[in-house]
């Protein structure tokens, strides 16, 4: 922003003095703009550092390969065992110490991410929408969302005279199970899961249909009118598409032969392609159905605010509120996880994941996902409750089943048949492709054979004006 | 080795509630010390409207659509987990057991068929 061509007001004087002030009294910008450097630098050095340690063989399965940090909790283990302590004490020891420190690390990512989620959405969303977003609390409004959170606190709770006081407490808290204990299976690098449950895949579906439960006892314990509307047409919306979820999931387990979330992010490496390649169909129901899954435009119906007010939680006030606008965010960032780690190669990057650190490939994964979901925010408006149910069930029901068995007959000839692997895997992605292209054609052909598709019905001004017609007159 | 996995899975479980429970603790903390308010009046207190009084309670019988979907997504979530064992053991397992497979879910598709022919599908 050049401030010279402008001229200046009083309000933008005022604005330029309260921000040198904030600037001279906290140095903020230049604090951050140290900070990235030092943090830059250092994974440049420490980058050199593994390659130099990778290259003459130095770092495996040593405490300090930052890499992954799995093998430092080997190295404990290890430590604790060899130590001559009481054998019941150090099993226990060797059990606790990597859980706690597990479990503390998921929980202190996402809420990391909750603090600075929020100011990312905003100002993702204001760019898109060509306009400045929050930019004042703080370097760039890096501390919106710590100051939103702040406010939100202070804020009186209301709990209405009509509501079930029970019912109502705990929905802000059980909404926030899922998105948390979502994690628990994922892989940020081969040794580094929390608990790489044999069931990862039937888990991670169990988990997701919980956030099912807290939304309708919100809805319910509140004994307002919007917030029933809005549980039931989010509880319908969340179990439609939660099918196409398990059908591409189903897909999934088909190829790769496993539950074991690591044991598909292996078969990815080492067959060289990514999920989404072979099945392009399954990746895009899912990722279109977990946004319908985690309430988010453009299938957020349950809280249309032009519609329900806010939906099931309209009659939430203060930080409980604010406790289910935050999860909106932490699930968003769980399914870009689910979707990268299914998808997307999950840690790995075609080998790159032996010179960098695989939970950074999964975070910026996770950030690429998380992109696209603002971008479709910025980009679509919002769909209507028919419109998606039919969606859900005439369409990516009926489509993802008859795919899924497409993909079951190309596993079973992937398996008996001996050809070089690109070559099969090379097919199968083509014969995807074409069969979803294919039977999506087919299929709206089927679904709209009542209706014109190639001429789209005229405005109604120019058929009853015949707008056209008057143009051309005018023009001459 | 399962109870080991599950048991990480239990203390994440505590976690997660711990989480959400921490602003609402300080929130709860800040009422103690007297800077939150906290003043309560009847029509604070009314069920929220859009600044009418609320027409009777809303616990009550609701509109039959949503229980099909419910129905239809019980038949066909119950079917997909039951796929899951085989979609695992399929690449050992012999090509006939995939016309099995296939049977089984056209039977629900049958099923899928009647709901749609009988207009179960459709938002009136």
């Amino acid at each position: 922003m050049s401030s010279d061509t402008r001229p200046a007001t009083p309000m933008s004087r005022q604005i330029a003095e309260h921000r040198s002030l904030l600037d001279r009294a906290l140095g903020l910008p230049k604090l951050v703009l140290v900070a990235l450097s030092v943090a830059l630098i250092g994974f440049v050095i420490s980058q050199i550092l593994i390659g130099y340690m990778v290259v003459s063989g130095q770092l495996d399965g040593k405490w300090y390969d930052i890499r992954d940090f799995g093998n430092a909790m080997v190295s404990l283990s290890d430590a604790i065992n060899s130590s001559g302590m009481d054998s019941r004490i150090a099993s226990t020891l060797t059990y606790l110490i990597p859980t706690l420190l597990g479990a503390t690390g998921i929980v202190s990512v996402v809420g990391g991410w909750l603090l600075i989620g929020p100011w990312a959405e905003r100002r993702l969303l204001a760019k898109f929408q060509i306009r400045q977003g929050p930019n004042r609390t703080g370097p760039f409004g890096l501390l919106q969302s710590l100051a939103d959170a702040l406010k939100l606190m202070q804020k009186e709770i209301i709990i209405p005279r009509g509501a079930d006081r029970f019912l109502y407490f705990a929905p802000p808290i059980a909404v926030f199970i899922p998105a948390i204990l979502g994690w628990a299976p994922i892989p940020w690098s081969p040794k580094m899961s929390y608990a790489d449950l044999d069931v990862g895949v039937l888990f991670v579906i169990a988990i997701s249909s919980l956030g099912v439960l807290a939304v309708f006892m919100a809805g319910w314990a509140s004994n307002n009118h919007y917030s029933l509307l809005g549980a039931m047409r989010t509880i319908a919306m969340m179990i439609s598409y939660e099918i196409p979820i398990s059908v591409s999931l189903l897909a999934v387990v088909l190829l790769t032969g496993s539950t074991k979330l690591s044991e598909i992010v292996m078969w990815q490496s080492e067959q060289g392609v990514w999920l989404i390649m072979l099945i392009p169909f399954a990746a895009l129901a899912f990722l279109f159905a977990s946004t319908a899954e985690i309430n988010r435009t453009p299938n957020d119906i349950g809280e249309a605010e032009s519609e329900i007010v806010a939906g099931f939680y309209t009659e939430y006030s203060g930080m409980k509120a604010g406790l289910f606008m935050a999860v909106e965010l932490g699930n968003a960032i769980l399914v870009g996880a689910l979707m990268s780690t299914f998808f997307l190669g999950g840690y790995t990057f075609f080998g790159l994941e032996t010179w960098i650190p695989g939970y950074l490939i999964l975070a910026t994964k996770i950030g690429l996902v998380y992109f696209l979901f603002v971008w479709i925010r910025a980009t679509l408006p919002r769909f209507r409750l028919d419109q998606l149910m039919g969606f859900a069930w005439k369409f990516l029901i009926p489509v993802s089943i008859a795919l899924m068995f497409l993909t079951a007959i190309e596993s079973s000839i992937l398996v008996r048949w001996d050809a070089p692997s690109f070559l099969s895997l090379g097919l199968i992605a083509l014969v995807n492709v074409a069969a979803a292209v294919g039977l999506t054609f087919v299929w709206m052909r089927v679904l709209f054979r009542d209706t014109d598709l190639s001429a789209p019905p005229a405005p109604i001004l120019t058929r009853k004006m015949g707008g056209l017609q008057a143009a051309k007159v005018l023009r001459g | 080795m399962i109870p080991e996995v599950f048991g990480r899975v239990g203390i994440l479980f505590t976690l997660a509630i711990a989480f959400p429970m921490l602003p609402i603790m300080v929130s709860f903390l800040l009422y103690q010390l007297k800077i939150r308010p906290e003043n309560p009046n009847p029509i604070k207190l009314a069920t929220y409207e859009c600044g009418v009084e609320a027409e009777g309670s809303s616990w009550g019988q609701f509109n039959a659509r949503y229980y099909l979907f419910a129905l239809g997504f019980v038949i066909f979530d119950v079917e997909v987990i039951f796929l899951y064992p085989w979609a695992v053991e399929h690449q050992e397992l012999a090509l006939t057991v995939l016309w099995k497979a296939v049977l089984f879910i056209g039977i629900l598709l049958l099923g899928l068929v009647y709901a749609w022919r009988k207009r179960a599908l459709e938002w009136r």
